[in-house]
Order: structure tokens, then sequence, then C-alpha cells
């Protein structure tokens, strides 16, 4: 029977297709159970391929917890993960920048192995629910085929790296981030020193400081565009921010630089990572993070390791390389910009181009934002948008961290024209960017950390505030609504004007989902600010206290006051007793409705919260490398099976020169990928010093590697073929021994 | 012998559009899940009503979604099967029939004077383009042969028609069944 790969096999890169291909075969070798599962979890992770709410088997019905009876029983894809589970597949989209037919494509994945939804994070990525783990190779190889990879998309890697959604088109940017944004995504991508850390690592770009759009200071590494007058000529560069983030423990980013120049960009990034891979925290993965590593060292010292770990970063031509490049990154418009020509206008079109509307810098073009409600849309939408995108704008098309997509390049004469067409697909809402563009996380939707119904309050208070809108002040229409399922910040809580994050709380013998308020948060500024927690109240009351909260503030704000200023005047203590009447607990007996979820009749528990994946395990360098010869051993042994000798020996060479990578790359991280150099500092620094040597065989398996490695013998056929893969086999088992003996423990 | 398609879709359409709101759907799959109303492992549901035109208050089970859906404008029971397919064409559009059929009447036995399912036309989906692309020459390859199968299902005539021209879509067909339904 045909299969996609076979059908996909000149349209997909040679590097992402044998990355794909590593991947189906350790998804094998886990369900033969020769794949520790704490292993493969992060294996699976790094592609994107996450777990879902009740993958343990258990989900209490309201009544009680029941058992879901997989049918492949047993098999995990990970710690009390079960292989059958449905989950979520994060697919990268580099600074959200799609073609239309990329959208095409995620169109029709949505159809075929999820729910015929796409969703849109926080993080510029698109997630796809409640698909099937065995069909996430094909599902990756149709991405592949159009350029999107979902290599890194999870686990304790670098993120997907997200930059304003206006780069290129701004008014207030200094210059355009895309092209940077997408240089580091390719330099990172797989880079043999973002494999080693504790945690994931999140990088966002931003073209001017007074925006939101980049949110640099509440990332990882967050480049702010700079230029600098430098011996007469205006340079290029970035101010680099660092340990930003969210999470449970919110950290504003330092200033690591000042103002670092686009040829050192790449360079200083690397060096960024080694230091975190080198004294970031590997245990604990609730200090993790890099923010937590600055704030031990302090940003002196921790710039101090930078600049020092800066000078053994290896020469690379590609830290410079795409600098030549930047040039070629431009846009094509479908049309020529055009002013609106005095015609007719469409019902509704004025509301919709006052919120959804930015002119942009090009005289006569415009982008526009398509509100999408909780960041979901339909397959079917896909398609359809792929054709506006087409008939209007071509391949500029971009998603946001609010959620959102942007079409950018609309002539300016066609705006009337383009809303007509959105509205008849469902996406010509107004109000994007106010107070009814509300950002929500999965929550208990699907996250197996969610303690409260993000989406289902999302939808509530969306309904009610969508029914007012227009009988809203503008200072309220403008504020910022974020909610989280539970504190992790998924939903980014703290950078909103109201924010609310799910937690729960005890009445009598039943819990009752409530959601923390946190107020005054700074949306602006790159999230110049965080929020204040004033206070937990039931689920239920949250659109009261929303409504108690913006009232007073129309009322006694002082002319022009923010929403942040007035939060700060007002005092945590006022906040306090203004939700005091709200947080008082009913009894079951007397308010059920208090006891159930929005968006969900059953009564409340939180006996379905799992382990998160967020983070993965924290799996050592060597055992994820390991996994790849082992995994690369069993391709070997399927091209055996198919006849193909050639391949076979192909592949168990492969195997044994990464296996003695994985085992170099404990001493050497940089040893690189070229076989010479791999074998040469094998043999220096394990053969000759008998450090890989057996007990009984001595040197006999390395010598099985130093054998293949001088050439093939004159006759490749099936014999051989057994042999290599016996010999290959051997070798890795010898190398594990000898890891095990040299450095300890392997699992973390 | 005809390849089965990796997942099939059978949609009912309401008669008409019923006083039931969306939002009453969902505790009544959440009940559904309490009380094993419909074959399947019932695993989660999911609210999409907030998507114009989606797939509305989706059931979850491993092997197949039930879907309260609102997709192309029209309100129905929306069955998609995902795994363990029978592997040939008539036993997996008997086993669909018969898991849409069971789930719609479950529905309509929660609101037996609102909802009311016309199972005269069936929308049938092979959600596989690989295999099957929606395109004129798949309908004709496959049209003789489903004709054969549905019109032995219900001892009746039925006559398919396209469900979508655009050749991104799936491959689904429309069958009505003449003078007749699939509510065997």
């Amino acid at each position: 029977m045909t299969t996609w790969k076979e059908i996909l096999k000149d349209e997909i890169p040679p590097d992402m297709g044998m990355l794909i291909d590593t991947y189906e075969a350790q998804m094998e070798l886990r369900k033969q159970g020769r794949l520790d599962e704490k292993i493969f979890a992060e294996a699976r992770l790094r592609k994107g391929v996450y777990g879902q709410r009740y993958d343990n088997g258990q989900r209490h019905d309201g009544v009680r917890t029941r058992d879901l009876a997989f049918p492949s029983g047993e098999i995990v894809k990970g710690p009390d993960t079960l292989w059958d589970a449905p989950g979520m597949q994060r697919i990268k989209i580099p600074y959200g920048g799609l073609t239309a037919e990329q959208l095409e494509v995620l169109s029709e994945l949505a159809d075929e192995y999820s729910d015929g939804i796409m969703h849109i994070t926080t993080r510029q990525d698109i997630q796809l629910h409640y698909v099937h783990i065995d069909d996430t190779p094909d599902l990756m190889r149709r991405l592949a085929a159009v350029g999107i990879t979902t290599q890194e998309a999870c686990g304790n890697s670098v993120r997907n790296i997200t930059a304003c959604t206006l780069a290129g088109i701004c008014h207030d940017e200094v210059f355009d981030v895309s092209p940077y944004a997408d240089a580091m995504t390719q330099f990172l991508l797989n880079h043999d020193d973002v494999q080693d850390f504790g945690r994931k690592f999140k990088v966002a770009f931003s073209g001017c400081a007074g925006h939101a759009c980049g949110l640099v200071k509440m990332h990882d590494l967050g480049l702010l565009a700079q230029t600098r007058e430098i011996d007469g000529e205006t340079v290029r560069g970035f101010t680099v921010f660092v340990g930003g983030g969210l999470g449970t423990v919110p950290h504003q980013a330092k200033v690591l630089a000042e103002f670092c120049r686009e040829d050192e960009l790449l360079p200083l990034t690397q060096a960024v990572a080694r230091v975190f891979a080198r004294l970031g925290e590997k245990k604990n993965r609730n200090r993790a993070r890099i923010k937590f590593l600055v704030a031990k060292l302090g940003i002196e010292e921790f710039r101090r390791e930078v600049e020092e770990e800066l000078q053994t970063v290896p020469q690379d031509e590609r830290h410079s390389a795409y600098i030549d490049t930047l040039s070629d990154f431009t846009y094509a418009p479908a049309k020529a910009g055009l002013a609106l020509n005095g015609a007719p206008l469409p019902d509704g079109f004025d509301a919709w181009y006052r919120s959804n509307v930015y002119r942009q810098v090009q005289p006569g073009y415009s982008a526009i934002t398509l509100h999408t409600p909780l960041g979901d849309f339909t397959a079917k939408q896909g398609f359809q948008l792929a054709d506006i995108a087409r008939k209007y704008v071509g391949d500029n098309i971009r998603l946001s961290v609010e959620q959102n997509i942007v079409l950018r390049w609309v002539a300016d004469a066609d705006l009337p024209a383009i809303y007509r067409d959105l509205c008849e697909i469902g996406l010509g809402d107004a109000h994007a960017g106010t107070i009814v563009d509300i950002t929500a996380c999965p929550g208990t939707d699907t996250c197996k950390l969610g303690i409260a119904s993000s989406r289902g309050l999302t939808v509530e208070l969306r309904t009610r505030l969508i029914e007012k809108i227009n009988l809203l002040p503008d200072a309220i229409r403008e504020l910022k609504i974020k909610v989280s399922g539970c504190f992790n910040s998924c939903g980014q809580h703290h950078v909103a004007d109201i924010g609310f994050f799910g937690n729960s709380r005890r009445s009598g013998n039943h819990k009752m989902p409530h959601f923390q308020v946190v107020l005054g948060g700074q949306w602006q500024e790159n999230a110049g600010s965080y929020g204040l927690a004033v206070g937990a109240v039931p689920a239920k009351t949250v659109p009261d206290v929303l409504e108690a909260l913006t009232e007073r503030y129309v009322a006694e704000r002082a002319d022009g006051e923010s929403f942040q200023t007035w939060v700060k005047n007002l005092g945590r203590k006022e906040i306090k007793a203004m939700l005091q009447p709200f947080m008082k607990l009913p009894s079951f007996e007397d308010k059920p409705r208090y006891f159930s979820d929005w968006g969900d009749s059953r009564v409340y528990t939180i006996d379905d919260i799992g382990v998160g994946e967020c983070a993965g395990e924290v799996v050592s360098l060597f055992s994820m490398e390991i996994s790849k010869a082992e995994s690369t051993q069993f391709e070997a042994l399927l091209a055996l099976d198919d006849g193909d000798y050639q391949l076979a020996d192909e592949q168990a060479y492969k195997a044994m020169v990464l296996a003695a990578r994985a085992l170099v790359r404990t001493k050497n991280l940089d040893v690189g990928d070229d076989y010479n150099t791999i074998v040469d500092e094998f043999r220096s620094r394990f053969y000759d010093t008998e450090l890989i040597y057996d007990r009984f065989a001595k040197g006999k398996f390395a010598r099985y590697l130093f054998k293949r490695h001088e050439g093939l013998p004159e006759r490749v056929n099936e014999d051989y073929a057994h042999q290599i893969i016996d010999e290959t086999q051997l070798f890795i088992e010898n190398v594990h021994s000898a890891e095990q003996r040299i450095n300890g423990v392997i699992v973390g | 012998m005809t390849i089965v398609p990796r997942r099939i879709g059978i949609k009912f359409n309401l008669e008409q559009p019923p006083k039931l709101q969306p939002d009453d759907i969902l505790p009544i799959f959440q009940r559904w899940i309490q009380d094993h109303t419909v074959e399947g492992m019932l695993i989660d549901v999911i609210d999409y009503k907030h998507v114009p035109d989606g797939p509305g208050i989706v059931l979850i089970a491993d092997e197949a979604d039930f879907a309260y859906d609102l997709a192309d404008g029209q309100i129905g029971l929306h069955y998609v099967r995902k795994r363990d397919l029978p592997d040939d064409l008539e036993s997996a559009l008997r086993l669909c029939l018969d898991r849409a059929l069971e789930a719609a009447r479950a529905l309509e036995a929660e609101a037996p004077n609102d909802l009311l399912f016309d199972y005269g036309c069936a929308k049938i989906s092979f959600l596989d383009r690989m295999r099957y692309r929606n395109t004129a020459e798949t309908f004709e390859n496959i049209r003789a042969e489903m004709t054969d199968i549905l019109s032995g299902i219900v001892s009746a005539t039925v006559s398919l028609s396209r469900a979508y021209d655009d050749p991104r879509s799936l491959f689904a067909l429309h069958c009505r069944v003449d003078g007749g339904d699939f509510n065997i």
C-alpha cells in the first residue's frame, strides 16, 4: 500500500525526513519495550507530540473516577501516559509566518488526524488536539513537505521563536525583525548546544520598545531592535534581555547587552545557550528555567559567564552568513497599494475598520486582524482563508500571540471587499484587540495541569461582553483580559489589565473552582510590568467581579488615568475589600451551580489533574543521543528485512558513529558531525585510554567501528548486513556500559 | 477490493432547527459518558460552539467522535470513526451507519419533540486524502460500489452526489434513499 513517506519522498528535505524516520523508529522501539519510557517521552516532546488530560487512563465522570481501558493496554508513551490516549500535536510556526499552501496543509491535517479544529497558541504555534500518536509521523511528513517542522516544539529545548506580527510594516519599528527571527530559528533548530537544557527556552524579537507585540521582557531571551552610529555608519543590532518569564514566579528580564551587533547575535545566543546548559538546574524542574539561573548568579556574574563562554564558541560561518541574505527577505503583495476609493461600505465595516485594521507604514496598504475566538478556527475556514489570502495578500499571513490571524499587505481599496469575504467565512468579527478578544490557554479542556476551565470562563465572559460592547466606554473597551487554567501562565495572565488564573477552594466536603484575580499587568512596552494577585473568587462569580471592577474604574478614574495606575493608586487592600463580597463560599446545598465549572456540567473535582509534560523529564544529553543511535540501528534492521543490504550497512555504520558521538559529547560538546573527527576523538579519548574496554572483550567492540570506518568490504550481501548490525548492537551496548562506568547515573 | 479509508464520517442532519441550544447538548454528552449511552470508549466532551460553522459540541471516544455538528449551516449528528474499521468497505459502512444511527436515536430520545433527524439522507465522508482525493474521478471510481452497498443495506435505491466541489475538501457524498431511509 502507498504511504505518505513514499508519496512525499522528493518533497521532504532530507534532514527533516531523517529526523522523522528516527522518531518513527523510536516509536517502534518504545512499543517493543526497548526504549526507556522517559527517554522516549523527551524524544516525543521534542517532536511536539504532547500529552493531554486523562492520558493516564483515568477520568472523573462527575460521579466517580473511571478507568479508560485503551486498546493498547499498558504500553506507555511516557511515564503514566498511555499509548492510545489522544494527545496534542504542537506545530512550530516561526514568528507566526504562514503561506497559503501551508495553511491548506494544516487544514488537511486538522480534518484527517484531529477534530477539524486548528488552535492558535500564545507562542504563534498551531496545535491540533485529540491526535493519536500513531498518526504523528505521517502528519509530520506532510508538514515537512511544505517546510514546516514540529522539531523542538515542546520538551527541554528552544521553542517557537516569536516576533511582532507587524514586523516590516510597523510605523514605530527600528527595523524589520522577521528575517532575524527566521535566521535564528534555522540556526538553533536541532543545534548541538540546545540539546542539554534542564528546561524549555523561549526567544522573542521585537521591533520597538513601546508596543507589546514582541513581549521581549517576559522571555528567556528577548531581542529588541536597535541601531547605533559606529564609525559614521548605521549599524543594526539588538538590546539583549535575558531571564524573563511568567510561570508561577514571574521575572522581568534583565539587560544582558545594551547593544549586540547583528553579526554578534548568533554567537552571543549560542553562548547564552551553553551557559544555560552548563550551569542551569537539571534536577529540580521547578527551578530550571534560565530566569532562576540569572537570579541566582546575578546579571553581572551571568554576563561574565556568557562573555567567557563566548570565547569558547567554535567559529561558524553561519554566525554572519545570514546577514548577506537579509535583503532577500522581502514581501510580495498580491496587489498594488491603492487608497480607499469612496465606494459604498458594507454594514459593520466602520466598527471593524476601527478595531481590526492597521494602516501600514507602506502607503496604500493595511494589515487586518481576524479575530478567532479562543484561537480556534476550522479546517474549512483554513481553506477559505487560503483562497482569500491568495486573492488579496499572497503569502502574507501571520499568527499572533493574541491567538488571532493577521493578513498583511491588503491594498486599502480592497478593504471593503475583503471584509465582505471574511464575514462570509465567519472571520469578519470586529473588536480584535478589545476587551472581548480574550486570550485563554486550553485549561481543563485538554491540559493535564488545568485546575479550572479557562476556555469555559472565556466563552462566558466573551458572550456577555459582546452583548454590550457598543455601550462600553472606550476606557473599558480597550482593556486586555487574559485567562490561564492554572498558575503556570500559559494564558499570560500576568501581563493583562485583568488576568485570571485557575485554582480551587474547599467548601464543606466539596471543591469549588476558583480564579485568582490579577490586576494591573502591562501588555504595552513589551510586557513592561506584571500584575498584582488580589484574591481568589469562585469561578461562577468572575463575570460579576469583572463588571464591578470595570464599573468602578470608569466611575472613579481620573481623566486619562490608565487601568494600571488606577489599580496602583487604589491599592491591594481596597481592591481586596471590593472583592470580599464575591469571595464568600456558599454551601453545596445552597448553590450547587458554584460547584460546577464553566462549560462543564460535572460536579467539580481536581482528581483529573495529572503530571504536566510542559517541562518534559530531565533526561541526560547522553541518553537522548544514544537513543538516536539505537533507533538508527533499528532502521538498519528494517532495511535488512526489506533486502536493502546497502542501506542496512549505511544505517548500521551511522548508528555506530552516533553511539560514539554520544559518548564523545560527554567530554567534548563541540565534536560536530564529521565522521572522521568523531571516530578520531572516540579513539583518543576512550579507546587509547581503554575507558571503553569491556572486562572480557577488551577493545573488540570498538574495533567494529574502526573496521567499518576504514571502508566497506568488497561484497555487501545479506550475511554481511546481518553481521554489521549485530556488531552495531554490541558496540552500542558497550558504549552504554562505558558511559555508566565513566559518568554514573544516566537518567536524571 | 476497494481500500477502506482511514476514517469514515456519517452525518444525519436535523429536519429543522431545534429549540435546544448547543449549550444544552454538553450536559447530555457528559451524561452519556456516565451512563455509557452509546457504544465505544467514551473519553471527554469538548465545546467548539464559539466557532462558526464548526464541529459544535464533540463527544470524544477512543475509536470515534460524536459531534453535535454545526458545519455547512446544517445542525446534525456527525459520527467519525477513527480506528478499528473492518477491512472491507461494506462492513465498514455498516458499522459506521449502525453507530451513527445509535447516537442519533439516543439524541432524539433526549428531546423527543424537538430533535428529529432526517434519516432519508446521510452525508458520508472519507477522511483520507491519500486514497480518496475529492475529485470527479474518485467519485466515478467508487460510485457503483457505494450505491450497491448502501442500497443493499437499506433495501432501497440510494442515489449519490458529491457534497463538495472544492478538490481540497474531504471526499464526501450526499446519499439519499429513494422512498425510504437509513433508519433501519
